[in-house]
Order: C-alpha cells, then sequence, then structure tokens
C-alpha cells in the first residue's frame, strides 16, 4: 500500500523530472539560430573584396593574438590559457579541412564567432571572447568567413585537447552560464549618439573586446558590465599580472588627462606624451590596434572619452609636484637616480613619447601595484610599429634589484611629483617573480583577452 | 636637424626618435663614445648634455636639438674634464679602455657640478659599469680630484 503510494508519488515526479532534463539538453546542446542558416556559400564564391574586408576585420578583432603562438604558422592555434579549472589551448582557425575550421559553413562560423557553440552543440569556453563578438555585425561575421576561408592558408596542425579532467570538462554547463552572463544580439544603434560614437562604441564593445582585459569580473569570472550602461565597464583590472587600467575618464587611473587625438595616437603608433604600451597592451599593439584605420582610432576615442570616471574611486586629482631641493636621501631614491633616471628623468617626466614619464602615470598612480612590479622585474617587450622594433626599450630588473630594491624605487616612484599611491611591499615583488619566472612551479599563464 | 656637439654645429638627417648614440658615432664618424648595452645599463655611452651627464644610447636625437653636447673627443677643452683625464692618467685607470670614456664624462659631471663630492655623493654619482674591475682605480682617482684623503684600495 504504502509502496504502490511511493511508487505512484515518484511516478508523477518523474513526469516533470524527466521533461525538465529533457529541457535541459535540449538547451545546453541547441544550436542557436544563425541568420546565415539558409545562405550558405560556396568558398570558391567568395568575392575578393569580402575577403579583403575580413583580412581589415580580422586584426581589429585580435583574432591573431591567441590563435597563434609566438614563431607558428598565423591562426594555427596552440596558445596555452589557463582556466580556474585547468589549461586550455586556442584551435586550429585556418581552413584545414582535418585539422581547421575548413567544414565550417557560414551559420557555423558565425554559431562559434559570436555564441561560442561549435557545430554539433558542443559550447566553447569563453576564454573566446564570444560575450564581446556577439556585438559584431552580419556584415562583418561574413566578412570574417571570407577572409578565413580565402584569406588564411590552411595549416595541418591538431589542436592540444585541454587538461581539464573529468567530470570538470564537460562543456554543457558554459551553455547555462551564457544564458546568465551574455547578451547574444548583435550591437544596436544608439539613438541621440553620432554614427562616430556608436561606432566606436560598436569596436570597443565588440571587435575590439576591450573589457576581456579591462572590465573586473565577477565570481564567474564573467565581465561585470559589457557595454557603458553598467560603470564596471572599462573600470580597469587585474589579469594575468597586469593591471589593465580604467579607460574611463577617472583624471589619475584612467583616460581623464588624455584628448581624443592622444588616445588615436597610442593606439596607432603605440606611444604619446603619456604613455608607451606595455603589459599585454603591446601584443593588442603589435597585433590590432595600429591595423585600425583613422576614422576607427577617433571612434575609439570619441566613445572612450564619453565614458564618465569616478572621483571616488581615483582620489584627489594627481598634479605635478617638483622634488625639494634637499632631495630625499632614501635607498629607493638612490636606486631610481642610478638604474631609472636616465630614461625617465630625474623629475620623473620622461622623455616623451619615447620613454613614458612616471610622475603621473597610472601604473604609479593605481592602487594596483602589479603592473608597476611586473615591468620593473621583466621588462616591456619589443614594441613594433609600422614593421619597425622601436629604439627604446624597459629592460628587466629581475637580475639586478632584490626584491627589498624593487619594492623601495617602486614606493619612491609611487610617492614623488604628486604621485600619492601606497607603498610596495617586497612580499609583492616576491610574489611576483616567482608567478613571472618560467621556470616556476606556479608561472602565470595566460588567461583571457 | 641641427645639432651642436663638441662647439660646432652639425647637419644630421636622421629620425627624430634615432638614439643619440648612432648619430655621433655611425653618422658623425666620433668612436670614442660607447655602445655597450644599448639599455641604459653600463654608462659607456655617456656623453654630457648642457654639463649633465646622459646616457646616449637612451636619448632620442631630437631631445638634444639646441643643447650643447660634449662627447669624449672633446673634453680636455673643458677645465674640468682636462683635470679629469690628467688624474685618470696619474692612476692609470684603464685597463681595456672601453669603459673609460663614459667614467671620465660621469667624473666630469659629477665635479662640474659639485667640485667638492663627499663619499657618498661620490658612490650615487659613478655607478657606470666597468668589465675590468677598474672601480678602486676609479674611486681612488675622484678622491684625489675631490680633494679628498686617499683611502685604502677597497671599494
Ligand atoms: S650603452 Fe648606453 S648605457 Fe650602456
Ligand atoms: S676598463 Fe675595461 S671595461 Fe672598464
Amino acid at each position: 500500500m504504502n509502496n504502490s503510494r511511493f511508487a505512484r508519488t515518484a511516478g508523477w515526479l518523474a513526469v516533470p523530472c524527466l521533461i525538465a532534463a529533457g529541457l535541459l539538453a535540449w538547451y545546453v546542446t541547441r544550436e542557436p539560430v544563425s541568420p546565415f542558416e539558409s545562405r550558405q556559400v560556396a568558398v570558391a564564391d567568395i568575392d575578393p573584396a569580402l575577403v579583403a574586408r575580413g583580412e581589415y576585420v580580422a586584426p581589429l578583432s585580435d583574432c591573431v593574438a591567441c590563435h597563434s603562438v609566438p614563431g607558428g604558422a598565423p591562426f594555427a592555434g596552440g596558445l596555452e590559457m589557463a582556466t580556474p579549472l585547468g589549461a586550455i589551448h586556442a584551435t586550429n582557425v585556418t581552413p584545414d579541412r582535418e585539422t581547421g575550421i575548413g567544414n565550417y559553413s557560414l551559420a557555423q562560423f558565425d554559431r562559434a564567432v559570436r555564441h561560442g557553440v561549435a557545430p554539433g552543440g558542443r559550447r566553447l569556453y569563453p576564454a573566446m571572447p564570444y560575450p564581446s563578438y556577439a556585438k559584431l555585425s552580419d556584415d562583418d561575421v561574413r566578412a570574417l568567413y571570407a577572409f578565413f576561408m580565402k584569406g588564411v592558408a590552411p595549416v595541418k596542425q591538431a589542436n592540444i585537447p585541454s587538461d581539464i579532467p573529468w567530470p570538470l570538462n564537460m562543456r554543457w554547463p558554459v551553455a547555462l552560464w551564457n544564458g546568465v552572463f551574455t547578451d547574444s544580439a548583435p550591437y544596436v544603434e544608439k539613438a541621440g549618439q553620432d554614427p562616430l560614437w556608436n561606432r566606436g562604441a560598436y569596436i570597443v564593445q565588440g571587435a575590439g573586446h576591450c573589457g576581456s582585459c579591462h572590465s573586473p569580473r565577477g565570481l564567474a569570472f564573467n565581465e561585470k558590465a559589457l557595454d557603458e550602461s553598467g560603470t564596471p565597464f572599462l573600470a580597469g583590472a587585474l589579469l594575468d599580472g597586469w593591471y589593465a587600467p580604467s579607460l574611463r575618464n577617472d583624471h589619475n587611473t584612467g583616460l581623464g588627462r588624455w584628448t581624443e587625438p592622444e588616445i588615436v595616437q597610442f593606439l596607432k603608433t603605440g606611444r604619446n606624451q603619456h604613455a608607451v604600451v606595455f603589459g599585454s597592451m603591446t601584443e593588442a599593439f603589435n597585433n590590432s590596434t595600429q591595423f585600425m584605420n583613422d576614422e576607427d582610432l577617433a571612434a575609439i576615442a570619441r566613445y572612450l572619452k564619453s565614458l564618465p570616471g569616478d572621483h571616488q574611486r581615483d582620489g584627489t586629482p594627481w598634479q605635478y609636484q617638483s622634488v625639494a631641493a634637499t632631495k630625499p636621501n632614501t635607498p629607493g631614491a638612490h636606486t631610481y637616480e642610478t638604474r631609472c633616471a636616465s630614461c625617465h628623468g630625474l623629475d620623473g617626466k620622461g622623455q616623451p613619447e619615447w620613454m613614458p614619464p612616471l610622475a603621473g602615470a597610472t601604473s604609479a598612480l593605481a592602487s594596483e601595484n602589479a603592473s608597476a612590479i611586473n615591468i620593473t622585474l621583466n621588462g616591456s617587450q619589443r614594441v613594433v610599429a609600422a614593421g619597425v622594433p622601436d629604439a627604446y626599450r624597459m629592460p628587466a630588473f629581475r637580475e639586478q634589484l632584490s626584491d627589498q630594491q624593487i619594492a623601495e624605487v617602486l614606493t619612491y616612484v609611487r610617492s614623488t611629483w604628486g604621485n600619492r599611491s601606497e607603498a610596495v611591499d617586497a612580499k609583492a615583488v616576491s610574489k611576483l617573480r616567482e608567478h613571472t619566472d618560467p621556470a616556476s612551479s606556479s608561472p602565470i599563464i595566460l588567461q583571457m583577452r | 636637424m641641427e645639432l651642436r656637439i663638441n662647439q660646432k654645429t652639425y647637419q644630421v638627417d636622421a629620425d627624430a626618435d634615432t638614439p643619440l648614440l648612432w648619430v655621433i658615432r655611425d653618422d658623425l664618424g666620433m668612436t670614442g663614445t660607447k655602445y655597450g648595452c644599448g639599455l641604459a645599463q653600463c654608462g659607456a655611452c655617456s656623453v654630457l648634455v648642457d654639463g649633465n651627464v646622459v646616457r646616449s644610447c637612451v636619448t632620442p636625437v631630437a631631445g638634444v636639438v639646441g643643447r650643447e653636447v660634449t662627447t669624449i673627443e672633446a673634453i680636455e677643452t673643458d677645465d674640468v674634464g682636462k683635470r679629469v683625464v690628467a688624474t685618470w692618467v696619474e692612476h692609470q685607470v684603464a685597463q681595456c679602455g672601453y669603459c673609460q670614456s663614459g667614467q671620465v664624462m660621469a667624473a666630469t659631471a659629477l665635479l662640474k657640478n659639485n667640485p667638492k663630492p663627499s663619499n657618498e655623493q661620490i658612490e650615487a654619482a659613478m655607478v657606470n659599469l666597468c668589465r675590468c674591475g677598474t672601480y678602486n682605480a676609479i674611486q681612488a682617482a675622484v678622491h684625489d680630484l675631490a680633494g679628498l684623503s686617499a683611502t685604502k684600495g677597497e671599494a
């Protein structure tokens, strides 16, 4: 009796459970609709003009930075990236039919780029910035497809499987993450904003995926805001041992003191009177921003300058102060004079726009000190503008200065010339020294860009 | 662009960001100034700009237009420079000599700005590298020039 009632109840419960499971299974493996479903193009028929357009959209989206390894064939994949669960590797996106994406239809390509869904419904990890690429227009997706199919040489190179263990390597939960954290419609022009602003918003939020590094992330590793409607958007974030600063109008730690033409100059030449690209931005410059046309750069500048800063977060506006005639006689000041001043100047003003000033530098004013420590330890990568490597490069002081000396000199830099930020602790230096040593047991590998 | 080097005027055709060192050595053929590291680390490339020592490998040439550059070739036209060179000879400072034009520049700049530097000030200013390890001889020569009593030959 009791048993049969139990069986009946269980039976009744099983029905909704099965329906729910069925729905879930459908949801997490479903292939989202693509506007290109019925519009498959034969690769042979692709218009060369569209390939050329795609050849511009690809660097706009900086595909090559992740889908290649240094010295490897372009777009053949292989770059290792860390996730909280284990390492994954960027895939081969050359049109090779066996190991690359040569068999993708336009709709399948679209689903991968804008929705993070591979053929068959398998979910990509959001290290692929599809939450940003979702904003791409249909035209740009068509152009990208044309470029990858006809403008890129096929390379036979098998993808490297992730080393995430079962069951964590199941991909379907990503579909739920997507449901909560992504917004899958292409960019819609905002009424009341001029075309330049709208173009800037389109690039910054979409192809440029600036927020992948510059927006803070939440507990689920989601970007806290994907457009200007949220104040965390581009407000600065710590990633891969670098602090990607605010791109909002913060006077000290953002772009508050930069004019629109200065932003354009920075993205086009890698430098301006305020700063020179370094850290992960060197790659974004070397592979992407310098190839953008002037109009797009102007659009980016217009859009970024429209994002308000936050006085609370940013603190008292920085103003230059000269060093007192009686110079401080601290070990930090001494290290600065002997190691840093030749380039950055005793007055901290650098030699704009070749050697950046440290007076008023974002990395010296931000409370996050990772960038300052990292570049002092490891130096900067070569900035290659228009095919020419630059003449001046920050050397690595890893072998020359101790953790204590680096902490002292950075404390000096962060408290001189009007800079007012917290002292640097030697422990923070030794931690980053360990994490950025390729031979260490816990090196930083790239997370997301 | 027009440069003033060793009291002479030169017309040079170089990109604005070319390091001054390349212009001095390659374009103008004055090879007394040496290339060591190219990264502001060693001081071999030191020259004077308006009497202050700068590392010419990290000085974009455009930055010295309108200023007076002095290289090792003309250091003895300066009274202090002349004394420094004489003292260097007296102490037989040089070994291979590669770093020494930079060392002489650093010492001259120090003594021009401060004729009686203290030991600490000397240590703070004389930071160029010397692969031959002539540091003791350099220290003795500069102490001599600064009128400090001779030190034991220890760095
Ligand atoms: S060559 Fe200029 S400091 Fe070494
Ligand atoms: S004398 Fe040889 S490097 Fe100094």
